[in-house]
């Protein structure tokens, strides 16, 4: 993949430099063009294709909510995010199309889960289905078992080797993390550090100290989270409580 | 009731009638142009046997019950009694102004051959009905708006701190410094957060870590923090700024005033239908008669933290019944733990 054409619009000169600066910072974006305000937005569109706008709402004369209605006219219309410091326009944005609502200043990591969904859109389907992996062989002591994705509790990355940690022990499989989590995203597993995978539902505490780190505490020990993903996996867990997933056998 | 003297034949039993205008007054809560002023019109006519009865707010729009008035006479006499404010008629139709706490909200039409005093009866009853649903609407307003002002306020003192240590950080570690920026910008978004009275226990736990943050920014070595949180109580539902008041409280008075280091531990769990959080600091403690000074709202203005405290177990009693709110557990020297207890499931409690 070339990388992402991205349009972002901002009527402030600094919040548009700093958008555009953490735009094109992340390694999903092949080329920003910036505009200071709708009109000219609208003429860049006209003349060119993009992947993405990252839309300020309020502007003056057209601002963002209206810019983008008229976006969503178009035949190809890109996808959109908003950016905005006030967070009373989630529901109209949202209502529009948005695929994502941003609030200034923005945060890196969720810039880049903005860019996550972006690009999901942009580059549909392509990934394997969720079910491939439900189980996974184990060899020990000459005979292979299989160990249920349902008993995972985390996964610790070492080498080109992933260790699942179940109640009932570790088992070691020859598998890259990067790719387990692939197989494994949709299934309630969540990244919350290069090494570790977890699963959201065995979660029984979260844990954070002096220096700001976070661990989330399982039955089968604690997990590391690393700061960037600290607030992704706290948003899972609030939605799995609401949900009533949380716990064992819940998943 | 003034409508027990209308029919001597109801004296026998005063139950129905006194049941119907209690109905009437109950129907008439939310005003003329409330969606059951037209029952009320039905209950009132039946109540003092009036062939026909109508009921109007400011707009004129008519409300009728039983046998409508002739409308051409009933409109201009309807005019004329919302313009002077005073009694008028047509033949067969009385038109009674209705004064709410002196000021004209409607009026009361009545229509057949019915004496002006009975009539007037009606009209009171109907006065009396809105006079008490605008008390009521009133004292919830007055309470709604006495919880918005308990509500904790961002401290001026961490607020300055916070920005100086950002303002230096600035030209030693820019890249610190614009973490704290972000964490600062977090911070004021939750605490002017108007939204609805009710968050989440994920987002209470989100505002003060990054309250901490800022806070370790400001205290350096001398703070450290402890936070745990089973995920079974992130979406209960609680009045926004609860936590904050009472770790702000923990910081000010257990490791502010005192040299070196303190600890500051919350820890938040289910305990059966209960949802626990508890705030800790090993810092200097008080006197457990002050601690019970503060809770009884006996606590000057010129005490800050002991004031958010108060204020936070008010907002939760207020909301929770008397049952939960806050404990605290002290002694001069001996660390302070303050714990929130709150219903896991509350009706009419969501986020």
């Amino acid at each position: 993949m070339t990388g992402l054409r991205v349009l972002a619009v901002d009527d402030l000169p600094p919040a548009l430099d700093e958008l555009c600066r953490m735009l094109g910072e992340a390694p999903e974006v092949g080329e920003v063009v910036g505009a200071g305000d709708a009109l000219k937005a609208l003429k860049l569109l006209q003349a060119d294709r993009f992947d993405a706008v990252f839309l300020d709402i309020s502007m003056p004369g057209l601002d963002g909510l209206e810019l983008a209605s008229l976006l969503a006219k178009l035949s190809e219309p890109p996808v959109i995010v908003f950016v905005t410091a006030h967070d009373g326009h989630a529901v109209t944005a949202y209502g529009i199309g948005a695929v994502d609502y941003l609030l200034k200043p923005v945060r890196a990591e969720r810039l880049s889960a903005a860019l996550a969904k972006v690009t999901r859109m942009a580059t549909p389907s392509g990934r394997p289905t969720p079910d491939a992996m439900a189980a996974l062989p184990v060899e020990s002591g000459g005979r292979t078992r299989y160990v249920r994705r349902d008993d995972v509790l985390f996964v610790e990355a070492h080498g080109d080797y992933v260790r699942l940690h179940t109640r009932g022990g570790v088992h070691l499989v020859r598998m890259p993390i990067s790719r387990l989590e692939e197989y494994w995203e949709g299934t309630g597993f969540s990244r919350v550090h290069r090494g570790f995978l977890l699963a959201v539902g065995a979660v029984l505490e979260l844990r954070s100290d002096t220096a700001g780190g976070l661990l989330a505490h399982t039955e089968a020990g604690d997990v590391p989270v690393s700061r960037r993903h600290a607030r992704d996996l706290r948003d899972r867990l609030l939605e799995a409580a609401q949900h009533g997933q949380l716990g064992p056998g819940a998943r | 009731m003034t409508a027990l003297h209308l029919r001597p034949a109801s004296r026998a039993d005063p139950l129905p009638v006194l049941a119907a205008a209690h109905r009437i007054t109950d129907d008439l809560r939310d005003g003329l142009a409330g969606t059951r002023a037209r029952r009320a019109a039905h209950r009132l006519r039946r109540l003092f046997g009036f062939p026909g009865l109508g009921l109007t707010d400011l707009s004129g729009a008519l409300l009728w019950s039983g046998r409508p008035g002739p409308d051409d006479a009933v409109a201009t006499v309807l005019e004329g009694v919302l313009h002077s404010e005073e009694p008028g008629s047509a033949p067969d139709v009385l038109v009674l102004p209705l004064h709410v706490h002196d000021e004209l909200a409607g009026a009361l039409l009545v229509v057949g051959d019915v004496r002006d005093a009975v009539a007037g009866q009606a009209a009171d009853l109907v006065v009396q009905a809105l006079e008490r649903g605008r008390l009521e609407a009133s004292a919830e307003q007055a309470a709604q708006a006495e919880l918005r002002a308990l509500r904790a306020e961002m401290s001026p003192h961490f607020v300055y701190n916070a920005l100086t240590v950002i303002a230096s950080l600035v030209r030693s570690d820019p890249d610190r410094a614009r973490d704290l920026m972000l964490d600062f910008a977090d911070y004021t978004r939750y605490s002017l957060a108007r939204h609805g009275e009710y968050t989440v226990v994920a987002e209470e736990f989100r505002a003060i870590e990054t309250y901490l943050a800022l806070q370790r920014a400001v205290l350096g070595e001398r703070l450290r923090v402890q936070v745990r949180v089973a995920p079974e109580i992130l979406a209960v539902a609680v009045p926004y700024l609860v936590l904050e008041p009472l770790v702000e409280n923990a910081i000010r008075h257990g490791i502010e005033p005192r040299s070196g280091t303190g600890l500051v531990q919350v820890h938040g769990q289910a305990e059966g239908n209960d949802c626990v959080i508890f705030v800790e600091d090993d810092g200097v403690g008080m006197d457990p008669k002050r601690a019970a000074d503060i809770l009884a709202g006996r606590v000057g203005e010129d005490d800050p933290a002991g004031l958010g405290l108060a204020n936070v177990d008010r907002r939760l009693r207020d909301v929770y019944g008397a049952w939960y709110g806050l404990t605290v557990e002290t002694e001069t020297g001996a660390g302070t733990r303050v714990i929130v207890r709150v219903p896991r499931f509350q009706p009419g409690v969501l986020p």
